[in-house]
């Protein structure tokens, strides 16, 4: 079942065009890669599906449903959730704060002290540090309670921007498995940009954006040859 | 003078014309509030000088009003005569606007624009202790043929003439350059040899010089001031008005918005009434709030609009001309002629030598201890994954770091030398986010770059004289050869953030060229090219080595460009150096290779999903 | 000596109404809103002159004239933030503060025509009566303005950290991106701020324009110069820094202000902003990200 559908998405800033034409699909639960280098497009993508960005032209569907435009306030409360570039976090409030505004559109609070106490199961490290300031979290952790924070709303869908940026591979491995388990235990369907490949080891489907455009589609086994493809791309000899 | 320029050069000269037959029919109390209008012209276009080309806002132009008038009053109602008087007024007013001015070079932007509040709310209180005391029985007495309204009137034409041709001087020449590079890039002006700190205060000198001719013609016209009501807040922001619904850095404009603030309500009263003329300053901040949330640009912006709408042409291609890398780097040889000292020129092996190097913010540690060499006529490569400290090795070489250990460049310490000394030194660097000014035009931005080879006093060049002209030319000659080595030439005079992100990165790299370093440290050059391009761009990269006698660090992802173009190539992650030595060696070690695609040991997914998929297939 | 302090403090409320306004502006949106003292007094000019005038055959007391100049200064600060300062959303901060500035320049020279330039009698919302406390004299207004000040710290402080607006507040604060992200009704928060603020504003207004004695096109905008001062003293985006420093420059236009000059005053707090900005931008209070 068809979750989140682009069609022909033309976005930008201003008179600068970044995106020429990109279309995806996200299914339910399942986890998507939008792969691409410096540039390519990526957060470009996101910012313009979660509303933060409108687009100049195509559109974004969301359960047969047009959102393109619709603004990101509005789309906690149907499910779609940002995890956006540099972890976003609120560093003057605390890590409970933090996690209470993710909760925050979420109108039956029952629901939201379930999905606390999730969290705080999840993240155990995060329910020890829950009255200090965001701020003063490290990297690592910082990512598990941008993720928590996400999971608060109960989203059907998670936007994740770049979470290997600044994350030592040891990190960035632990960042990726978090989002895999979310998707595996919880079903929540994944969007996630990166540039590192190893996040095609999540992926069940995968496209490449290059200066604007999807340049490659894979889907289920064809994910790891094109994980392997972009490898050598990127490591091997030139072309 | 291009084609462009014409509307902007026949509506001034029309104006001019305007101004010089005016008295001829208008009467004597018209001919005074349009004098006492072109004083607050010439402060509104002192407050522009900050405001438009420096961006700085301040909100006490009124109370230096204040202190230029009370200036020339004090000198002449003590017998100076009015020349003096007139110095004495631009002196003040000039020392006291650097006065104010001083805070922003540890702060910036609204921090600015609170402190002058603060000095205006304490300025106007000021007056009041001893104002009555100094001047009462006493007027400024002009020499005879200064007293009469007319004569007045054209003195204060004068002053406006000259005020501009000065203003027009400076937008020309390498102090303008700054103050844009001031008011767009601040942070990182020193790339460009600018000191921000210096431009700042050269511009509220000059903007208290102008300001204070506006109080010492006031001081003449009023020849005894008894209330201080022109230099009160009120017309602080009522200023600021005129120059934002004037449109910055549009001349034209803030006159007539001053005319039309200053003179209207006086010269339409006797016939429509008082009641009216008090709805023109209404109408005018009313205008304000528009132009501020609709059309930035103001009445300039409109102007310049119909201007462009009478003089159509044809855009030109916003890309590249294709040439050949290495023929057009052999045509442009003659840029390795800078006028560079002898010591700073001699041929050293190792050109830069990073030793212990680490970059600090607060808690966080960018870069750890890095060691690195770069030697003469090499093309060295720095890779790593993002976040692992590439940039800011370059920020750090730049002098915009917090950073500790030694840098090297020809065998001269960097770190303890200035920042904006390092394109005089010979480094040249691109921004990973194009860090040139989008306001300006393309030739503007690479005259910009070369800004430390324009070394005359900027007096010298605003007011025209010799070796500015001079030197000026040269470094034209010079920016439209590094233009067309890129191919860029046909697009030297179009507005540099109207070009396409790939050209506006070309155009960087040119202008970098173009300040004749020894060193290019080129930032993610190949961002968004395709490989192909990537690929030419390795082409031109030797070109400029063996044409032009560069040598380059490049920061890159695109590792096949490192392996055909480098030297010599450095893996960073996470701050540390973790791989040095050829490219193909580097991206053989097993550590290089996993802190780019990681080690692989995750659960790969679809495994998993193949048996318990949720959607269908496409 | 103490009367003098205790008028100062009655006075350093009053500017720590204004400042507090200026606080919920700046913190969410950073723009420094110029325009606060005009919103306050425009709704007090026609309150006044209601009261002063009636319509419609009615002539309302005092007391509800100070009413009915919060509900018009909120009303005009909604108005101000969907004209002005949404579509400037985005856009620098100094743009902002230019809009307020115009914004302020709009009203002011408005009241100057309606209204004129005379002084604008202006009676005390909360009668002409005076109390001892601890040996000081002090009208029931300025005795009013320090209460007035009291609850409104509170009520802000219990609003930012018990409820969950609050904690919106907060959030966007923090980050209007990450907050729009989460759900959270930014625009909401905005009208919020700006809509409060007018009412401050307007309270103020009715407040201070009788202890100055009467009401004149751009004082309110003086008075809001002082509660500036305070404010970046005490920290841009603290709202507890935004009273404290709006205080202390009360009690120092008090007191220096009336035993020595008005002068001598404003030069003290010309150097004390001069000295904050110069070496601890943020203010006393405020935190790292004012300096930016």
């Amino acid at each position: 079942m068809t979750l989140l559908a682009v069609h022909d998405l033309c976005s930008g800033y201003g008179s600068l065009q970044v995106l020429f034409g990109v279309s995806l699909r996200v299914d339910a639960g399942e986890v998507v890669a939008l792969m691409g280098s410096n540039g390519a497009g990526k957060t470009t993508t996101l910012r313009t599906i979660t509303g933060l960005l409108r687009p100049m032209s195509g559109s974004v569907v969301l359960d047969d449903q047009e959102i393109t435009g619709t603004p990101p306030e509005k789309l906690v409360a149907r499910g779609v959730v940002m995890v956006p570039e540099g972890r976003g976090m609120l560093r003057d409030l605390t890590v409970a704060e933090n996690l209470a505004v993710g909760g925050y559109s979420v109108a039956d609070k029952q629901e939201v002290a379930a999905s606390l106490d999730r969290v705080w199961t999840t993240f155990p490290i995060l329910h020890e540090r829950r009255d200090q300031k965001a701020g003063t979290l490290s990297g690592g952790q910082q990512q598990m309670l941008a993720l928590g924070r996400a999971l608060m709303a109960s989203p059907r869908l998670m936007l994740v921007d770049e979470a290997s940026l600044g994350l030592s591979p040891v990190m960035t491995e632990r960042a990726f498995s978090l989002v895999a388990e979310l998707n595996r235990s919880l079903g929540v369907a994944v969007l996630i940009v990166e540039q590192n490949v190893l996040a095609l080891d999540l992926a069940h489907r995968a496209y490449v954006l290059e200066k604007g455009q999807v340049v490659a589609f894979a889907e289920g086994a064809a994910v790891s040859t094109m994980q392997d493809q972009l490898r050598t791309a990127y490591l091997g000899a030139a072309r | 003078m291009s084609r462009r320029e014409l509307p902007g050069r026949l509506g001034g000269l029309a104006l001019l014309l305007l101004a010089l037959v005016a008295p001829s029919f208008m009467n004597v109390p018209q001919t005074a509030v349009v004098t006492t209008a072109t004083c607050v012209a010439l402060v509104a276009l002192g407050l522009d000088v900050l405001v438009g080309s420096t961006g700085q806002l301040s909100l006490a132009h009124a109370a230096l009003f204040g202190v230029g008038c009370f200036t020339a009053l004090g000198l002449g109602t003590h017998g100076a005569p009015w020349a003096v008087a007139f110095a004495g007024a631009v002196a003040a007013t000039a020392a006291a606007s650097v006065v104010i001015g001083l805070p922003s070079l540890r702060i910036r932007g609204l921090q600015v624009a609170i402190a002058s509040l603060a000095f205006q709310q304490f300025a106007q209180q000021v007056p009041a202790k001893w104002d009555a005391v100094k001047f009462v029985g006493r007027t400024f007495d002009p020499p005879r043929w200064l007293s009469g309204v007319t004569a007045q009137y054209y003195l204060g034409v004068a002053l406006v003439v000259a005020v501009l041709a000065v203003l027009a001087g400076l937008r020309r020449t390498r102090a303008g350059r700054s103050l844009l590079c001031v008011r767009d890039v601040e942070q990182r002006a020193v790339a460009f040899g600018v000191a921000p700190g210096t431009a700042k205060l050269f511009a509220y000198g000059v903007s208290g010089a102008i300001t204070g001719l506006g109080g010492a013609l006031f001081a003449l016209q009023q020849t005894s001031v008894s209330d201080i009501q022109p230099f009160i807040l009120r017309e602080s922001l009522l200023l600021v008005a005129i120059v934002v619904v004037g449109g910055a850095r549009s001349p034209v404009g803030i006159l007539l918005a001053a005319f039309a603030t200053k003179a209207l309500p006086g010269l339409l009263a006797p016939h429509v009434g008082d009641g009216v003329a008090l709805w023109i300053p209404v109408g005018l901040a009313l205008v304000l709030v528009l132009s501020v949330v609709g059309q930035p640009e103001g009445i300039g912006g409109v102007l310049r609009d119909v201007g462009a709408r009478l003089v159509p042409r044809e855009p030109p291609d916003p890309r590249p001309a294709g040439t050949d890398p290495v023929v057009a780097a052999a045509r442009a040889r003659s840029l390795r002629l800078v006028p560079r000292p002898l010591t700073r020129r001699l041929p050293v092996p190792a050109l830069l030598t990073a030793r212990g190097v680490s970059v600090r913010y607060g808690g966080i540690t960018a870069l750890t201890e890095l060691d690195l060499e770069v030697r003469r006529s090499e093309i060295v490569g720095l890779i790593g994954a993002n976040g692992a400290g590439k940039s800011t090795f370059f920020n750090a070489v730049s002098g915009l770091a917090p950073t500790t250990g030694s840098i090297r460049f020809r065998d001269a310490e960097l770190l303890t030398a200035a920042p904006a000394s390092r394109s005089a030194r010979g480094i040249a660097r691109t921004f990973q986010d194009m860090g040139l000014v989008r306001a300006e035009s393309v030739r503007e931005n690479v005259l910009l770059a070369q800004g430390w080879m324009a070394s005359y006093p900027a007096v010298t060049g605003m007011l025209g004289l010799g070796a500015s002209v001079h030197t000026e030319r040269e470094l034209r000659r010079r920016a439209d050869q590094a233009l067309e080595l890129f191919g860029l030439d046909h697009l030297a005079g179009e507005r540099l953030g109207d070009l396409p992100y790939g050209t506006m990165r070309s155009v960087e790299i040119a202008a970098a060229v173009a300040s004749g370093p020894d060193l290019l440290l080129l930032d993610e050059a190949s961002a968004g090219l395709t490989p192909e391009e990537a690929h030419a761009l390795g082409d031109r990269f030797r070109a400029l080595r063996d044409e032009l006698g560069l040598t380059l660090v490049v920061i890159e992802h695109h590792v096949p460009l490192i392996a055909a173009t480098c030297d010599y190539c450095y893996c960073l992650e996470s701050g540390a150096l973790i791989a040095e030595g050829t490219p193909t060696e580097v991206t053989a070690q097993p550590r290089v290779v996993e802190s780019f695609l990681g080690r692989g040991t995750l659960e790969p997914a679809r495994t998993l999903s193949e048996s318990a998929h949720v959607g269908t297939p496409t | 000596m103490l009367s003098s302090l205790v008028v100062g403090l009655a006075i350093g409320s009053a500017y720590s109404l204004l400042a507090v306004a200026v606080v919920l502006v700046y913190s969410g949106t950073k723009v420094l809103s110029l325009a606060v003292g005009e919103i306050g007094a425009f709704g007090l000019y026609a309150a006044l002159w209601w009261h002063d005038h009636g319509l419609l055959g009615v002539r309302p007391p005092v007391f509800v004239s100070a009413l009915v100049a919060m509900v018009l200064g909120g009303l005009l600060g909604l108005v101000v933030e969907r004209l002005v300062m949404r579509p400037l959303l985005g856009r620098p901060a100094l743009d902002g503060l230019v809009a307020t500035l115009a914004v302020a320049l709009f009203l002011a020279l408005l009241e100057l025509k309606l209204y004129g330039l005379d002084p604008f009698p202006a009676p005390s919302p909360v009668g002409d009566g005076s109390v001892q406390v601890a040996g000081a004299t002090l009208t029931v207004t300025e005795l009013t303005l320090l209460a007035l000040a009291a609850v409104v710290a509170l009520g802000l402080w219990l609003f930012l950290t018990r409820t969950s607006f609050g904690l919106a507040t907060r959030a966007t604060t923090s980050d209007p991106v990450v907050a729009r992200l989460l759900g959270v009704p930014v625009n909401r928060v905005y009208v919020f701020a700006w809509g409060v603020s007018g009412l401050l504003a307007g309270a103020a207004a009715a407040l201070l324009a009788n202890v100055n004695g009467s009401l004149t096109p751009f004082s309110l905008t003086s008075a809001l110069l002082s509660a500036l001062a305070g404010a970046v003293i005490g920290g841009l985006d603290s709202l507890g820094g935004a009273v404290v420093g709006s205080l202390l420059v009360g009690i120092v236009n008090g007191v220096v202000g009336s035993r020595v000059d008005p002068t001598t005053s404003a030069g003290i707090v010309f150097v004390a902003v001069l000295l904050t900005l110069l070496v601890r931008p943020r203010g006393l209070f405020g935190s790292t990200r004012v300096a930016a």
